[in-house]
């Protein structure tokens, strides 16, 4: 404590955000709160990007750790005990000071504080309810805060910061239980589970009562529109709610032996009976050295991690299911092509659609057709027939769903339902291997030989990966 | 005479264009027969046409919107004020498809078929079509600008922005700030379309023509800015991840022309 003391400002948050740089969760959607004309800060349901670092990763919250003194001994972990690293801690104060200005500069929507276990998962739980404390009761913040609840902590304090914060978040950090023995002995499953259960149960009362009361203020004749009097409610200090913008957690992709299929089944399980807002997915990088740990010399997994991506929206958008993608038999995506392609090739038997006939779910179900697009058709064909330059216009990925539809009857120039032809085609679009990824010369590409023919010439693409972002489009 | 294509040419600005709608209706020379342009200098004049300047006049453009948020709601008049808010080339200008026209003819369409805002969705019509490209043009950079618009604190305490953008999105980042920052005194100058929002702590905002700014003014920084700055800097370097650098996603994901008005990325 010595050393942190005598440590300035912009030593210390270039240990602690460095710190809390392989968290991905960064997002800050989820919750609409208008301002209340006095304090600083509102939140917008689709998030807000401020900037995007070197990686192209987005920027959204000031994400940082109150301290990276940890008792735990995660082997996969920059902070584990037993790692001789530079240490330091923030004050309460500090921390609401750095969010209040870089927030009025509009830097951030928000904080994101996670931290290492100082002393006791209670004595840092602890810390964090008194910073989040501060920062809204006596800095009057009324903008984004995302904080992490720690492992092993009282649930009565977990319950008290989860009415100050917005979003909270467990990391599962391993998809199985014997993975986390073996490289995070001080975690478990149940340490992990219970608390997640908790906030869910949490949000699932607030919402309760946030119910009745919207419904007793409708009853009141209180001359207030639907929309102003949800905002009335959802104002921060006249009522707060527990966790409002939902939980989240993230799982490390590549540090153990699970399979894709594994792994996105842990995260269907997640949405269905945790009703978790997300589930992120973070390419294992060794950066602790450790000899438990897999050396990965082709760089992090990359390309697994952005198929898990595509797969996780196909969950949450695309009513897809994860025994529909893969299996036993199948157990891990397709590296070559997106598993929406991959799905469809194996169930040529569905195609083609017609686009001015198909319901929604049927044309979510089409390569190259997005959910907003899906959308933008069922509403644009009632003033009309739909052809391919309009579906064009409206944003369908034409190069990819031209094989599996039709308009009014027609293709839109003569090709073959096959699953070798649409495939070779398929692969020769651009876009299906990310070029960074390629280009790094990522391993897997050479140690997954699922029997299909690579393409023949060289895919050059734009990186579409990183943190999933979109740009929401209104309702 | 009969083939006679009235071009109805108004200011480039929300009013302007509804003062034209306004004109068109009222002039009964019958939708097919009329369109509107906001081109100031129209460089060539075609054969079978008739010239006409509408003047801006509030109180018709306050009629007319009143009709269109009945008519279209909220979320439809909203739409419509996106499309007009956008930037066009001086080329598509005076085009068939130009701002102006696509707006107006999606309104009589709209009335005619008394479907108000579903009209909106029908993407198969050129016009609407091209309404719907405008107004997500404005919308998407309003939405960008919202995170990569970037405050600076003058020597007064007064928060200074600057931005360039391409469409006319300073209202709707106004509204945003007012709402976010309720006690703050700040301006946001828009150099593109040389416009200033003013907004004093505990009140609504103005906007203002500046057409000359003053550079020296707007670098005046508190002192404790600068200690903010480089704070900022440091977390912007610290956070990101070496081996997953990235620059193409990063620079698709804030294109370079947002760049010089952000402190991380300012060349």
């Amino acid at each position: 404590m010595q050393l942190t003391q005598s440590m300035t400002m912009m030593e210390k948050l270039h240990i602690l955000s460095d710190a809390a740089k392989y968290d991905v969760a960064c997002t800050s959607s989820g919750v609409d709160r208008s301002g209340n004309g006095r304090s600083m800060g509102n939140c917008v349901a689709p998030g807000v990007c401020h900037t995007f670092s070197a990686d192209g990763r987005c920027i959204s919250l000031l994400k940082i750790l109150f301290t990276n003194e940890c008792v735990f001994n995660c082997s996969y972990c920059l902070n584990n005990c037993s790692r001789d690293v530079k240490r330091a801690s923030f004050t309460p104060e500090e921390i609401c000071t750095l969010t209040m200005e870089f927030y009025r500069r509009n830097y951030i929507e928000g904080l994101f504080l996670s931290s290492g276990i100082l002393v006791s998962p209670n004595y840092t739980m602890e810390l964090i309810y008194r910073t989040l404390h501060q920062l809204r009761h006596v800095h009057q913040f009324h903008g984004y805060i995302h904080v992490k609840a720690i492992p092993g902590a009282d649930p009565v304090l977990l319950e008290k910061t989860g009415f100050l914060a917005d979003r909270m978040s467990i990391n599962l950090e391993l998809p199985t239980n014997d993975s986390l023995r073996s490289l995070a002995p001080c975690k478990s499953r149940s340490t992990i589970l219970k608390p997640m259960r908790q906030i869910q149960n949490g949000i699932a009362a607030s919402s309760r009562q946030q119910l009745e009361l919207h419904h007793w203020l409708m009853g009141q004749e209180t001359g207030l529109s639907p929309h102003r009097a949800d905002s009335r409610i959802g104002s921060w200090q006249s009522r707060p709610r527990f966790v409002p913008a939902g939980q989240s957690t993230q799982m490390i992709i590549g540090a153990t032996p699970e399979s894709d299929y594994q792994i996105m089944s842990v995260a269907e399980g997640l949405y269905q009976n945790f009703d978790l807002k997300r589930v992120f997915y973070s390419a294992f990088m060794n950066v602790t050295g450790s000899s438990d740990l897999p050396a990965l010399p082709g760089g992090p997994p990359l390309l697994r991690e952005h198929r898990l991506y595509q797969a996780d929206w196909l969950l949450r958008y695309y009513h897809f299911q994860v025994s529909e993608l893969l299996s036993e038999e199948r157990p891990d995506f397709n590296i070559f092509l997106d598993p929406k392609c991959d799905w469809a090739l194996r169930h040529l038997e569905r195609f083609p659609v017609e686009i001015n006939r198909a319901d929604y779910k049927t044309l979510l179900r089409v390569p190259g057709i997005g959910y907003k697009s899906a959308e933008r058709i069922v509403k644009a064909r009632r003033g009309g027939r739909l052809d391919f330059a309009d579906l064009k216009k409206i944003g369908v990925v034409l190069k990819r769903a031209l094989y599996f539809i039709t308009c009014s009857g027609r293709q839109m120039y003569p090709t073959r339902l096959e699953e070798d032809y649409i495939c070779r085609n398929l692969m020769a679009d651009k876009t299906q291997i990310p070029r960074e990824i390629r280009e790094s010369g990522y391993q897997q590409l050479n140690l997954f030989d699922l029997g299909m023919v690579a393409p023949s010439e060289p895919v050059a693409a734009r990186m579409i990966t990183g943190i999933p972002f979109d740009i929401p489009e209104r309702a | 005479m009969q083939n006679l294509t009235h071009i109805l040419i108004c200011e480039n600005s929300i009013d302007g264009i509804l003062s034209g709608i306004y004109r068109a209706y009222e002039s009964r020379y019958g939708h097919s027969h009329i369109q509107l342009t906001t081109a100031d200098r129209l460089g060539t004049y075609e054969l079978f046409c008739e010239y006409e300047e509408v003047s801006v006049d509030f109180q018709k453009a306050g009629k007319v919107s009143r009709t269109l948020q009945k008519e279209f709601g909220q979320e439809g008049f909203r739409t419509l004020c996106e499309a007009m808010s956008a930037w066009e080339s001086p080329r598509d200008q005076t085009r068939e498809m130009s701002k102006a026209n696509a707006v107006y003819k999606t309104v009589a369409l709209g009335l005619a078929r008394k479907e108000g805002a579903r009209v909106l969705n029908y993407l198969s019509e050129p016009y609407v079509n091209r309404v719907f490209q405008l107004s997500r043009s404005t919308y998407y950079e309003s939405h960008h600008l919202l995170g990569f618009l970037r405050f600076a604190e003058l020597e007064n305490g007064l928060l200074f922005a600057q931005i360039h953008p391409k469409n006319y999105v300073l209202p709707l980042l106004a509204d945003h700030f007012c709402d976010r920052l309720p006690q703050e005194n700040f301006i946001i100058y828009d150099d593109s379309h040389k416009t200033a929002a003013f907004h004093k702590a505990g009140s609504s905002y103005l906007l203002a023509d500046i057409p000359e700014a003053d550079q020296a003014f707007m670098e005046r920084y508190s002192a404790k800015e600068k200690e903010y700055r480089a704070l900022w800097l440091e977390f912007f370097h610290s956070i990101a991840i070496d081996a997953r650098k990235n620059p193409s996603l990063q620079s698709s994901n804030i294109p370079k022309r947002f760049w010089k008005d952000t402190v991380e990325l300012k060349p």
